[in-house]
């Protein structure tokens, strides 16, 4: 029936102590679905995985995954979900070897077929060189796959990935990007990611919600979202801060909003290109001069910023943010 | 029931090959243990003449504190290797698998209590070495390893709730160094009538390390009485019920999803 499925409604998680880290969340995710959750640190990505897959009751609302309720039935929903938390949950002193065998037989294989899918995934995540070592000295990289073959063992029908690439380097974030586009692709396993990329969101992920401060406050494809915010970008690079905050003051008035980021500027406006020669003019009034300057159509980065900035400061959507990202 | 089994089966060999893995961390104890079984029989065996040990081997007597100082020494290991999953965040890798909650704990102390058994049975061994002969022969033996497997499981079970609840290294092993002193405050060189102060008599009478000592050294040196071994499994099962049941509350309040 609901199997590959993910049903959230009116999700609440609050802490002892008071921190509301879910606000009344909700969202579905079909089967075969790949699904991110994309918001800053402290959002609640990692609390909302936690719930889903059995590790914390929420406080209030409710959630089935694979057609079972977290409340009431965590034993079925283990069966059925994968889990990479956004903590590898590795054992340094076991090898991965013995860590992905441990795995299959807490799952119910025997011995046999426990060895089996170890060796095959193993060669899938290609692990095999190090696959006798003992995972303290994986390095980085090599521990996250590790962690992400462990997940699978059991051939889960969802998969739960909580930031399964922060940290990596280029290489290793597309050979787990990779794999899990397999995954979803061939597979059919549904897919929950939460990240901080929005490059990973936009490249991986058919739908996206946004996420900031325990509450969703977008949901869409990565094309929609970027149709939603209707805005160009003019974007200005300065050779220093200097130059830049001064060009942030004489900016203002013109465009919607306009955001620093150390010396680059992003200006956002309906039409960009009408705006050029405003902007232009009143840089140069101000004695400073761009080392870069192009109109661009939204990114999902654009997307991401406006709608968790906006949502800290809902009616000061004109004032200059300072945004680090 | 089956499935249970299974799980603590592999929680258990997964501790013990952790343990093997590092054996740093049990040589020392064990080491430590015997020292004082040396130590003690060469410097203390002179008072075996008095009338009080009744013709005993010192040896035979002191034995049974060299045992329990090593399973208490040793029984850290079975918390510590718990905090080590928490902090390496394995332990939450574990609960997202269908095991047992309960093996997941259990797995740990088992494992602790066989690497007390093997420990006993070294230092039986070495005092076979220095001349030990057990009165009640072969029976004395199981009884002396019993013991030993018992207060093992106790104090496994003791690290493993201290550790759940305060969930870092240090407060682990800590908190089984808080027990040293019962091994001093019995009958541990000298015969229970033979201790001077009266306090300490109290506390020795008290003290359910006195009833292991006991039972060890009736098995050992007297030869088969039902009387005081029985008291010295009545003294673990009480120590282990104790225990394991703190092990159980605090295992609950870390497996818990609130
Ligand atoms: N066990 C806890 N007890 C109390 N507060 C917590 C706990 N776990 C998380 N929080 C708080 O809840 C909020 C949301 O945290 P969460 O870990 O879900 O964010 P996140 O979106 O995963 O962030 P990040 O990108 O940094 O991982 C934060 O303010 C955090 O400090
Ligand atoms: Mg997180």
């Amino acid at each position: 029936m609901a199997k590959g499925t993910i049903e959230v409604m009116d999700l609440e998680k609050t802490f002892k102590g008071g921190v509301q880290a879910v606000r009344g969340v909700s969202f579905e995710v079909g089967q075969g679905e790949f699904f991110a959750f994309l918001g800053p640190n402290g959002a609640g990505k990692s609390t909302t995985i936690q719930i889903l897959t059995t590790l914390m009751v929420p406080t209030k609302g409710h959630a089935r995954v694979a057609g079972y309720d977290v409340n009431t039935e965590p034993d079925k929903i283990r069966l059925e979900i994968g889990v990479a938390l956004q903590e590898t949950g590795v054992d340094p002193k076991l090898t991965g070897r013995e860590m992905l065998i441990m795995q299959a037989r807490l799952f119910g294989m025997t011995s046999k077929q426990a060895k089996e899918r170890a060796a095959e995934l193993l060669g899938k995540i290609n692990l095999l060189d190090a696959a006798d070592r003992q995972v303290g000295k994986y390095s980085g990289g090599m521990r996250r796959r590790l962690d992400l073959a462990i997940s699978l063992v059991h051939k889960p029908t969802i998969l739960f990935l909580d930031e399964p690439t922060t940290g990596l380097d280029p290489v290793n974030r597309f050979a787990i990007w990779d794999e899990i586009r397999d995954l979803n692709r061939q597979n059919g396993t549904t897919i929950f990611l939460t990240t901080q990329y929005l490059e990973e969101a936009d490249q991986l992920a058919e739908r996206i919600s946004i996420i900031d401060k325990g509450k969703i406050v977008v949901t869409g494809t990565s094309a929609a979202l970027k149709r939603q915010i209707g805005l160009d970008v003019i974007e200005l690079t300065f050779a220093n801060v200097i130059d830049a905050t001064t060009a942030v003051n004489a900016l203002q008035g013109i465009g919607k909003d306009v955001q620093r980021q150390d010396t680059h500027l992003k200006l956002y406006a309906e039409n960009g290109a009408l705006l050029l020669a405003d902007v232009v003019r009143a840089i140069d009034a101000a004695h400073v001069h761009p080392t870069q300057l192009n109109v661009a159509p939204p990114s999902l980065d654009d997307v991401f910023i406006q709608f968790t900035t906006n949502s800290a400061q809902p009616q000061a959507s004109s004032v200059t943010k300072e945004v680090i990202v | 029931m089956n499935k249970f089994l299974r799980d603590t089966g592999i929680h258990m060999r997964r501790n013990i090959l952790l343990t093997l893995r590092s054996p740093a961390t049990v040589l020392p104890n064990m080491i430590i243990s015997l020292f004082f079984l040396f130590v003690y029989q060469g410097g203390l065996s002179g008072i075996a003449n008095m009338p009080a040990f009744g013709g005993a081997s010192y040896l035979a007597f002191i034995l049974p504190v060299s045992v329990v100082s090593a399973a208490i020494g040793g029984s850290g290991g079975a918390g510590q290797a718990l905090v080590r999953d928490l902090e390496n965040g394995y332990f939450a890798r574990l609960l997202l698998t269908p095991s047992s909650r309960l093996a997941i704990v259990l797995g740990p102390m088992i494992a602790g209590m066989l690497q007390l058994i093997i420990q006993t049975f070294l230092i039986l061994c070495v005092g076979f070495f220095l001349g030990l002969n057990i009165k009640a022969g072969f029976a004395g033996f199981l009884v002396v390893m019993g013991l030993a497997a018992g207060f093992g499981l106790g104090f496994a079970g003791y690290s493993v709730g201290v550790a759940l609840r305060a969930k870092n290294a240090q407060a682990a092993q800590a908190g089984t160094f808080v027990f040293f002193p019962l091994i001093f405050l019995s009958s541990t060189f000298v015969p229970l009538e033979m201790i001077q102060a009266g306090w300490l008599k109290v506390v020795a009478k008290i003290n359910p390390t006195t009833y292991i000592f006991e039972g060890m050294r009736q098995v050992l040196i007297k030869g088969w009485e039902t009387g005081p071994i029985l008291q010295a499994f009545g003294a673990i099962g009480l120590l282990c019920v104790i225990t394991i049941t703190f092990a159980a509350l605090s295992a609950k309040q870390a497996v818990s999803r609130d």
